[in-house]
């Protein structure tokens, strides 16, 4: 969808600025939040720009730059680590070729940490785009990032 | 329409994640074809809790709780339990304790002391159907307080119930409501605080997955009393199903007039709005929540104006957390008396704990305030996996504080944790074991809150940045004393200065950890060990690191894959001269900590060490004594473990030491305390040999009258390994008996050659490595009747597992839970023992759980000899009272260098403090190092920089799951029949080589370089 059409869904009131952000950058491809989008987010709220990128830099969940067609967030929080999230990065960074905060080559995967994603119970727990992997094992990482691979 | 059957699958976010909508799918199919689809109803429910086991379902009438679902499941369950009613036993919860089938879901003891109420519709009902939750009473509340209360009476409701915020803080739920509903203004705002952040608690999801309807109605509710018609969830973004449900409750709440104008024809208007967050962890701080609510950045201000005046856009405006929101309706229907009628004084109610960690049963359980921690972790959490012990519960995040084991009996409620130095938090409750460092957790916890720090105030953003670099200091071994001191102040500094609650809170896990846990701080800057096996930097292999000698383990194991025994051999000699032994009898710390037991089972390395040892005998391999020895003459009292080791080292360090046994045989405590059945005579006697033959004069029937003596002599060191060899008394009413033996002499006696008269029933008191010895020692004598009476659990005994099944295996009965009142006596003689059951109480300070007699349960077992094995003490005589002694009356010495308060006198051993050989082994090795340095030399032992062992077998092939090798056994009636004979016969060259390659390497500091060796990752996962 069009950020045009996003933002002529909410009312121009500066508390629907989290919303609308969300919505674009889900709208994107590339999972991002353009400098454009930031600007007719702003020019549409009658925000200044600096304003609307303050906030926008201040969330970890918005991205600034282009990211991939699948955003896999490795949850970080203690009960992972308890249970070997560490293992899993490493993993991930084996099986991807790229660190947190990068994007594969073929643009298919970024790979990001995230806060808990309240699934403790049973860590060590990942997130790709909406779905949660839990129970997680360095075995079963290649598996699930082919599944992903034909999926696309 | 009322239909035969109700299944219930969870569809909490954790049984998603474990495939529970795809059996789901499937179980619907399997329906369908058996043609079932009208008998029963199939729901989609919120979160059970049980995650761990998920994905769980529950069918009712029944209540048969199954769990671990997979796809192929579903045609079973379908064609047994809803066709022929009979439920699928294997899939049924397992309880673990009791090792019973849990076939009605309130039986489990997971579910029998929770009192679920915020959680009664979670997994009860479809949380996407309205009427579902209507047919719980739902609305009816909201019903009750627009059409019967007041909006004063709702707050005085509120106010008497003694309901507090769930989401840390505590403060009384309606006096903030009083707040707000006394700020005169036309607009007001309920805010929702679902930004659950804290890691590790999980409760808010479950709620607004599982039962969406109840936060809102209590948002209405607060509404009503407050005069506010507007609300706002805020949620995280990192919940899209509790946002897809929030959302749909919603708007079924507005097309059913529960939301918006004039609900329930009343006149009361109010609406809910959602408002997503985007990733900050601040904003669960509630005036950050406002600015986020605002489309600002979550920056948090000053308080006061405190919300309730001036919140949201300026208008005052109350935040409740969901629990505490989710809580409201049940207080509206059932009374205020009835809720302050559950938990403490205090703290009324229930509280949801999300239990994670080293708990065997990992999820969400509701309990009433003031259960205790122990009870929650070990009746409703089952425990730690592994049989672990228990180190400490984390409560309250990363804003929260460690709670120790001496504190399992405390009471949990927000006053108790406080006083503790934690805080309930939003009740997270992370478990951590014997295998985590306090330190390391706590520099882990100080990373979210540095990365989480919004950068507005100093203190937060430097004083964090600098603690956590403090931190790494010492987490990596460079850190001072110094270090510390700066640490702790720092720490409250920033809890003193910050702006809002997250700096304020965020040194709390530090000064908790080294409130309780100094020690483990001190090893790491003083010793740079870390004994739990985690702060990777300070150790080669977490074997290694886990044996109190440092034998290096990761290295001869890699020898032995290649079938090397002779370099095997002697690369263990390095830390302990006695492999023969450490093969037959040693706990094996090594294997407790191996990596591969995280992949399939620990390397059974004890088995592989006895293979080279044996070796190394028949090949007669020996040490030379030292061709040009130092002068100095250094003497050592007693040829035990820890004086011949000590013996044995000072040769290498270019001694001729002298020891002086009081026996007539060398050994100590091994020879004259271990029967020959796990360690045969000859076999330790080789091992002595060696030792002797290296430079050591062994004087025998020699007892030392004192040290002064020896010094006088000439002697210009002194250790004394003299053990403990007098047994702790049995301290009940006739223990002077005739019959009525110490384990310790009792299997002196028989080890000597001494003839003992037991007779045919013999009762063994004690749970111990004594206790089996003499148990299994008085089988072999020809006793047919042999009881043990130990006062707790087969869980809890000291003895090594395969002991207590040997003793099993010979016919040795057990009496658990039983504790010896008197022996009684016929004649002078003991001719029976008076005991009485016990039962398991609250916890000690180890963290062990107390028994207690339990009255009226007195028996009497008949005895014609009674063995107690309580352990041992001291009889101190040689020192002639100038030592210190600790305050157990051991030798009192330094524990990095064996010193004790005379001059030029060390001490290790039994005598310092009674343990393992191994131990006896690491004092003895260090004592002699410590005495090369007091004589003026540079005490260099050994200290060659480590080479990591290059191998030759094919290291792939063994990256799979392999059974450990469990060494050959002879039968319990030949080992009854021939009492001398070993009662293990070990593996085979061939199996030991094929168990060492199943080492997984963790001491080399670069993983191989062979792709994908998934076991590699597991292994170094263990050293962090």
């Amino acid at each position: 969808m069009k950020p045009e059409k996003i933002l002529k869904r909410y009312g121009r009131s500066g508390d629907n600025l989290l919303a609308i952000l969300h919505d674009i950058q889900d709208a994107s491809p590339e999972h991002y939040l353009s400098d454009a989008d930031l600007r007719s987010a702003a020019d549409y709220l009658r925000l200044p720009y600096s304003f609307v990128h303050g906030v926008a830099s201040f969330y970890t969940m918005y991205s600034l730059k282009p990211r991939g067609r699948n955003l896999i967030r490795v949850c970080q929080s203690p009960p992972c680590h308890l249970l070997g999230s560490s293992t899993i990065s490493r993993e991930l960074i084996k099986v991807l070729g790229v660190g947190f905060g990068e994007t594969t080559a073929d643009r298919l995967f970024t790979l990001e940490m995230t806060s808990c994603l309240g699934v403790c119970g049973v860590a060590p727990a990942m997130m790709v785009n909406d779905r949660v992997y839990g129970n997680l094992t360095a075995e079963r990482i290649a598996g699930i990032i082919d599944d992903l691979r034909r999926a696309q | 329409m009322k239909k035969r059957l109700d299944v219930l699958v969870c569809g909490g976010g954790a049984c998603i994640s474990s495939h529970s909508h795809e059996f789901k799918e499937k179980l619907k199919e399997e329906i369908e074809k058996a043609g079932l689809g009208g008998e029963l109803n199939l729901v989609e429910t919120g979160c059970m809790g049980p995650c761990e086991q998920g994905p769980v379902m529950v069918v009712y009438p029944d209540g048969s709780f199954y769990c671990k679902l997979k796809e192929e499941h579903a045609e079973r369950i379908v064609q047994e339990h809803f066709l022929k009613g009979r439920p699928v036993q294997e899939l049924l919860w397992q309880a673990p304790e009791a090792r019973r089938i849990v076939e009605e879901k309130k039986q489990a003891p997971f579910f029998e002391k929770q009192l679920k109420i915020v959680l009664s519709n979670c997994g009860r009902i479809d949380p996407e159907n309205l009427d579902e939750y209507i047919a719980t009473r739902g609305y009816e509340a909201l019903g009750t307080a627009l059409t019967q209360m007041t909006r004063e009476g709702v707050i005085d409701v509120m106010t008497r119930s003694g309901l507090r915020g769930r989401g840390g803080a505590g403060f009384s739920t309606g006096m903030k409501w009083k707040f707000a509903y006394d700020s005169q203004n036309e607009q007001k705002y309920v805010l929702c605080n679902a930004d659950e952040g804290d890691p590790g608690a999980f409760m808010d999801r479950a709620v607004l997955e599982g039962d969406p309807h109840s936060v809102l109605e209590g948002m209405a509710i607060a509404g009503y009393a407050i005069g506010a018609d507007k609300g706002y969830v805020y949620v995280r973004a990192e919940y899209p199903l509790a946002i897809q449900r929030l959302n749909a409750a919603i708007a079924q709440a507005r097309q059913a007039g529960l939301l918006g104008e004039n609900i329930l024809e009343t006149g009361f208007r109010f609406d809910v709005e959602l408002r997503m967050g985007a990733g900050a962890f601040v904003c669960g701080e509630e005036t950050a929540l406002m600015a986020s609510v605002e489309g600002l950045r979550g920056q948090p201000r000053p308080k006061p104006p405190f919300p309730a005046v001036k919140g949201l856009w300026g208008k005052p405006s109350i935040i409740n957390n969901v629990e505490t929101l989710a809580t409201v309706r049940h207080i509206i229907l059932n009374g205020w008396e009835w809720f302050a009628a559950i938990g403490t004084e205090k703290s009324k109610g229930t509280k949801v704990f999300a239990l994670s960690g080293k708990v065997t049963n990992t999820g969400l359980v509701e309990v009433p305030m003031g259960i205790t921690l122990g009870e929650l972790v070990y009746d409703i959490g089952g425990g730690i996996p592994g049989n672990k012990a228990f180190k400490a519960a984390q409560t309250g995040g990363p804003s929260g504080g460690c709670i120790p084991a001496k504190y399992l009996n405390t009471a949990l409620d927000y006053e108790s944790l406080k006083a503790l130095g934690s805080i309930m938090g939003s009740g997270g409750l992370i478990v951590l074991d014997e295998d985590s460092c306090m330190v390391n957790m706590a520099k882990y916890f100080l990373e979210f809150s540095l990365e989480e720090s919004c950068g507005q105030c100093v203190p937060c953003r430097v004083g964090l940045k600098q603690m956590h670099a403090l931190l790494e200091k010492i987490t990596t071994g460079t850190g001072t004393m110094e270090d510390l001191d700066k640490l702790e102040s720092l720490a409250y500094t920033v809890r003193a200065t910050s702006l809002c609650g997250l700096g304020q809170a965020a040194p709390n896990p530090v000064i908790s950890t080294i409130k309780y846990f100094k020690h483990e701080y001190v090893e790491h800057i003083r010793d740079k060990r870390c004994s739990a096996g985690v702060c990777a930097a300070l150790f080669v292999a977490p074997c290694v690191n886990a044996c109190p000698a440092g034998v290096d383990a990761a290295s001869y194991v890699s020898y032995m894959g290649d079938g090397r025994r002779r370099e095997a051999y002697f690369q263990h000699m390095q830390n302990n001269p006695f492999p023969i032994v450490c093969g037959r009898v040693c706990p094996a710390f090594c294997e407790t900590k191996c990596s591969r037991g995280k992949y399939d089972q620990p390397l059974a390395i004890r088995e592989v060490k006895r293979l080279f040892a044996e070796y190394a005998i028949e090949e007669g391999f020996g040490f030379a004594p030292p061709a040009r020895p130092h002068k100095e003459k250094v003497a050592i009292i007693g040829a035990g473990p820890a004086g011949l080791a000590c013996a044995f080292y000072l040769t290498r360090l270019g001694y001729l030491p002298v020891v002086f046994e009081a026996l007539k045989v060398a050994g100590g405590m091994m020879k004259v305390g271990i029967p020959d059945f796990r360690l045969p005579k000859d076999k330790l006697q080789a091992e002595i040999d060696v030792i002797a033959r290296a430079g050591v004069e062994i004087k025998f029937n020699s007892t030392v009258a004192s040290v002064d003596d020896l010094q006088k002599k000439g002697f210009a060191a002194v250790f004394i390994g003299s053990g403990a060899h007098q047994a702790q008394a049995l301290p009940i009413e006739g223990s002077d008996l005739k019959g009525v033996f110490s384990g310790i002499d009792f299997l002196r006696d028989v080890n000597l050659g001494k003839k003992v008269s037991i007779g045919d029933d013999v009762v063994v008191i004690g749970g111990g490595s004594t206790a089996m010895d003499a148990a299994r020692m008085a089988r072999r004598l020809g006793a047919h009747n042999v009881r043990l009476v130990y006062r707790r659990t087969r869980a809890e005994m000291p003895a090594q597992l395969e002991e207590v099944v040997g003793a099993e295996e010979e016919g040795v009965e057990m009496d658990f839970l039983a504790n010896p009142l008197r022996v009684v006596g016929r004649g002078g003689r003991a001719a029976g023992l008076h005991c009485i059951k016990t039962r398991l109480a609250d916890f000690d300070d180890s963290g062990r759980r107390r028994p207690v007699p339990v009255p009226g349960s007195e028996y009497t077992i008949r005895a014609s000899a009674v063995i107690y094995c309580l352990g041992q003490k001291l009889s101190l005589g040689l020192t002639g009272g100038k030592l210190s002694l600790d305050r157990r009356g051991h030798i009192a010495v330094d524990p990095q260098t064996m010193a004790t308060s005379m001059q030029g006198v060390f001490a290790g051993g039994d005598a310092v403090n009674p343990s393992t050989v191994i131990e006896s082994v690491a004092q003895g090795r260090k004592a002699a190092v410590a005495i090369d340095r007091f004589l003026g030399r540079a005490g260099a032992l050994f200290d060659k920089p480590r080479q990591v062992v290059a191998v030759q077998y094919d290291e792939e092939a063994y990256l799979k799951t392999i059974a450990r090798k469990e060494p050959h056994m002879e039968s319990p009636e030949r080992r009854l029949a021939y009492p001398g004979l070993e009662a293990s016969r070990g593996l085979t060259l061939d199996e030991a080589v094929e168990e060492a390659r199943r080492c997984l390497h963790c001491d080399r500091v670069q993983p191989p370089q062979k792709e994908s060796v998934a076991a590699e990752t597991v292994a170094i996962e263990a050293m962090l």
